[in-house]
């Protein structure tokens, strides 16, 4: 074989991912990634702190106004009592406790969110006292206390009743009813709203990731090959590599360092991730189990890792087609649109297809190797996905990635001598050996 | 056991660049292409290098057709030069050379030697870019021949060198065949032509007009050139000879007058008239036409005048078509062509 593909394919490769790597421009990108990456990760924190100064609304309603009255009173004394050292005076209390008129009430503005939470009293047969909490947040020291609160109520009303009586009634263990309001039905299953959220907020900012890194590291590929019209270099690698090596070192090389980015910001981001529970408990006394990144997990990182790779290459091998056949970096810029608009489809196909993830149209799309690494992302971080919708979907996003490649390789190895002179389609074709020679 | 181009035909869409071109090469020897612009001599050496499919007829180096030959057999220094700017020299050189499967150390060895040969050894931790266009020539001279290939192909490799890098590039032509390499190389310029090559062809719109050594193609027209110097005070200003049937003037001058003789007029004639004119002759001289005079006798225009039209052409050169497609009488040309 004359030109197997190893090792040129490597030199080459190396070379960009060298080239593209030691370049100012390069660096100074990074560094900007990194900073936005781990801005964006710190931002649930940021805004948790500054909900710190917001007012939480806790209502409490019981038929019996002294009992209503017992359970704000102690409610008050357990979460609004400030720190030691702080001024009584001036401290800022964090909860509104307040009684509602009715239970339906309560419950109908906690589901709103105009109340974090509301404890709900009812006074049994037996005289004794049964609890039912709503809540739609996860803030476990205000619900360990709201419900330690109610313990001791209940012991109080129970101290009560025996007071001067000598047929003293045993005392009735209340029953604790927590109901988390933000867990939804959904085809039988329990939904956790707030992941879910978590959810659709993941798979924008997944899916519009890999649309940016195609189009920027895509464009590096047409560009690089482009330049290497331009300066006419190109004459000297075609005599000594192949177009094929040529193409798949570059689109290789150019992957590479845009992998090399990605790591570069993805890292420091995911150390946020993993530690933004620690950072929220040592900053706030609490997990953070309700961060808007905490749907992330190993396959759906490995779902994101597969799809990015995949279609960087499906589109990496289009972008060099194109850098191949323009004269150089002005000609590019023409291109630039047209080349946009299918992973452009894609992304925003994925993105609106968000409310409604499981329509025969998005689930088509998942299929269509230009959007599947957009629309069958969105559909595993959202919906749910069957094992061999994902097997196929990938099977038929590398059958599309070797189909690009060949044909790319194709127009490559014609367009790269073309310079200024107008070609005709017919003429072009057939130099790239798509239409037989006439 | 010679490269061998038998009846190579080239089309560009509606435009032939290569029209039944044979000539042979021998092993280690120093072989000129000329040509004018848009004669095909690029097209020519890109069919030889297998990056073109020629549409008919065949190329081969020593009977195995030039396709399948490796491609480090050839070392290639295209006409359009080219080199990644921002690359410093010695990486550039062994980048190139790695693509050829030259270990690493042994073309960074090779790379500053032959870099020391050209006086810019200095250089090799500067960017490409930085340097003057002479000192990116050499380099890029040095990158084809930097893996040892046994047939060097280079489209117009004086172009833009000093008188002195032209000297140093001479001498590595020489040092290279005596080495058993073989050259081929384009030239605008007759006088390295005739000085270096043991042989050449002249093509013209995609045909080749002659070929053979450098004295058969001088006797090509059959023409002879006299100088002619007779004593007075202005010697070499013979007005009379251009009176003359069957002689053109081509360099009247103060120390002698040149003149070009046509086959069907003995030069010797030229003494006779001379002398039955009452001249004393002081130089008498019969030598084969130059290389130049018979490419302009066989091409039809000076090579000057095809290089000022192709920079005046302006825009890129069109390079698919070569420069087959500046012959398509002021039509677009279609382009078109394969690499291997």
């Amino acid at each position: 074989m004359r030109d197997p593909l190893f090792p040129n394919t490597v030199v080459v490769a190396i070379r960009e991912l060298r080239e593209r790597v030691r370049g100012r421009a390069y660096r100074l990108a990074t560094l900007f990634l990194v900073a936005v990456a781990v801005g964006i990760t710190l931002a649930p924190i940021g805004l948790r702190a500054a909900d710190q100064n917001t007012v939480s609304y806790i209502g409490v309603y019981a038929a019996e106004d002294d009992l209503a009255a017992t359970h704000i009173l102690f409610l008050e004394e357990s979460l609004n009592t400030p720190p030691a050292g702080e001024d009584p005076d001036r401290w800022e209390r964090p909860y509104r406790i307040e009684r509602v008129a009715t239970p339906d009430g309560a419950i109908a503005e906690v589901r709103s969110g105009r109340r974090s939470a509301a404890l709900i009293v009812e006074r049994t047969e037996d005289g004794g006292l049964d609890f039912a909490y709503h809540s739609r947040d996860v803030a476990p020291l205000r619900d360990a206390t709201i419900l330690l609160a109610a313990q001791s109520v209940s012991l109080l009303d129970w101290a009560e009743i025996v007071r001067g009586t000598s047929d003293v009634p045993p005392y009735h263990q209340p029953k604790l009813r927590t109901v988390n309001e933000t867990l939804a039905q959904d085809g039988g299953q329990v939904v956790d709203q707030q992941l879910l959220a978590s959810r659709f907020f993941l798979a924008v900012i997944f899916v519009v990731m890999i649309f940016v890194a195609i189009l920027i590291y895509g464009m590096w590929v047409a560009s690089s090959a482009a330049a290497e019209k331009g300066s006419r270099i190109m004459e000297l690698l075609i005599a000594a590599a192949s177009p094929l090596q040529l193409m798949l070192g570059k689109v290789a090389g150019t992957g590479l360092a845009g992998l090399v980015q990605y790591i570069a910001f993805l890292v420091p981001a995911a150390v946020v991730v993993v530690l933004q529970g620690r950072i929220e408990g040592f900053l706030f006394g609490s997990t953070g189990g309700g961060a808007p990144l905490a749907g992330v997990t190993l396959h759906i990182l490995a779902a994101y890792g597969v799809f990015f790779v995949l279609g960087f290459l499906l589109y990496a091998f289009m972008y060099a087609a194109a850098g191949s056949i323009v004269s150089g970096l002005d000609d590019l810029q023409l291109l630039a649109m047209p080349m946009s608009l299918l992973p452009f489809i894609g992304c925003i196909a994925a993105i609106l297809g968000l409310p409604a993830i499981g329509s025969p149209l998005v689930v088509f799309l998942s299929f269509v190797p230009f959007f599947s690494p957009f629309v069958m992302l969105a559909r595993i971080l959202v919906g749910r996905v069957q094992p061999w919708e994902v097997a196929l979907s990938i099977g038929l996003l590398v059958v599309s990635i070797v189909i690009a490649a060949w044909l790319a390789s194709r127009v490559y190895r014609a367009g790269v001598l073309i310079y200024g002179q107008r070609t005709s389609w017919r003429t072009f074709l057939r130099a790239a050996g798509l239409l037989p020679a006439g | 056991m010679s490269l061998v181009v038998d009846a190579v035909r080239k089309s560009f869409g509606s435009v032939t660049a290569l029209d039944g071109v044979s000539f042979s090469v021998a092993p280690g020897s120093v072989f000129g292409y000329l040509g004018p612009n848009g004669a095909g001599k690029t097209t020519t050496m890109r069919i030889l290098l297998g990056v073109l499919t020629p549409d008919g007829g065949e190329a081969r180096w020593r009977d195995v057709p030039t396709r399948s030959v490796p491609r480090g057999t050839w070392g290639y220094l295209p006409e359009e030069r080219g080199l990644y700017a921002r690359m410093r020299v010695l990486d550039h050189l062994v980048f190139l050379a790695r693509l050829y499967g030259i270990a690493d150390d042994v073309a960074r060895r090779d790379a500053r030697a032959w870099l020391k040969r050209f006086r810019i050894a200095d250089m090799e931790e500067r960017r490409v870019g930085e340097l003057s266009k002479g000192n990116q020539q050499k380099v890029q001279f040095i990158a084809a021949l930097l893996h040892d290939p046994e047939v060097l192909l280079l489209d117009e490799p004086f172009t833009g060198l000093d008188p002195v890098n032209a000297s140093l590039l001479r001498d590595a032509f020489t040092e290279l065949r005596d080495a058993g390499r073989t050259l081929i190389f384009s030239t605008h310029v007759m006088e390295n032509a005739e000085a270096l090559c043991d042989a050449v062809a002249i093509l013209d719109r995609g045909r080749i007009v002659t070929s053979g050594t450098v004295r058969d193609v001088r006797r090509t027209s059959g023409r002879q050139v006299v100088r002619l110097a007779v004593d007075g005070e202005d010697g070499g200003a013979l007005a009379w000879l251009s009176a003359l049937p069957g002689v053109t003037v081509t360099r009247p001058g103060r120390d002698f007058t040149e003149v070009v003789v046509g086959a069907g007029r003995d030069p010797q004639s030229l003494l006779l008239e001379a002398q039955a004119r009452g001249e004393r002759v002081l130089r008498f001289e019969i030598a084969d036409p130059s290389l130049e005079h018979v490419f302009i006798d066989l091409v039809g225009r000076p090579i000057e005048d095809e290089a000022e039209l192709h920079l005046a052409s302006g825009g890129p050169t069109p390079d698919l078509a070569d420069d087959g497609a500046e012959r398509s009488s002021g039509a677009r040309a279609e382009a078109g062509g394969e690499v291997a």
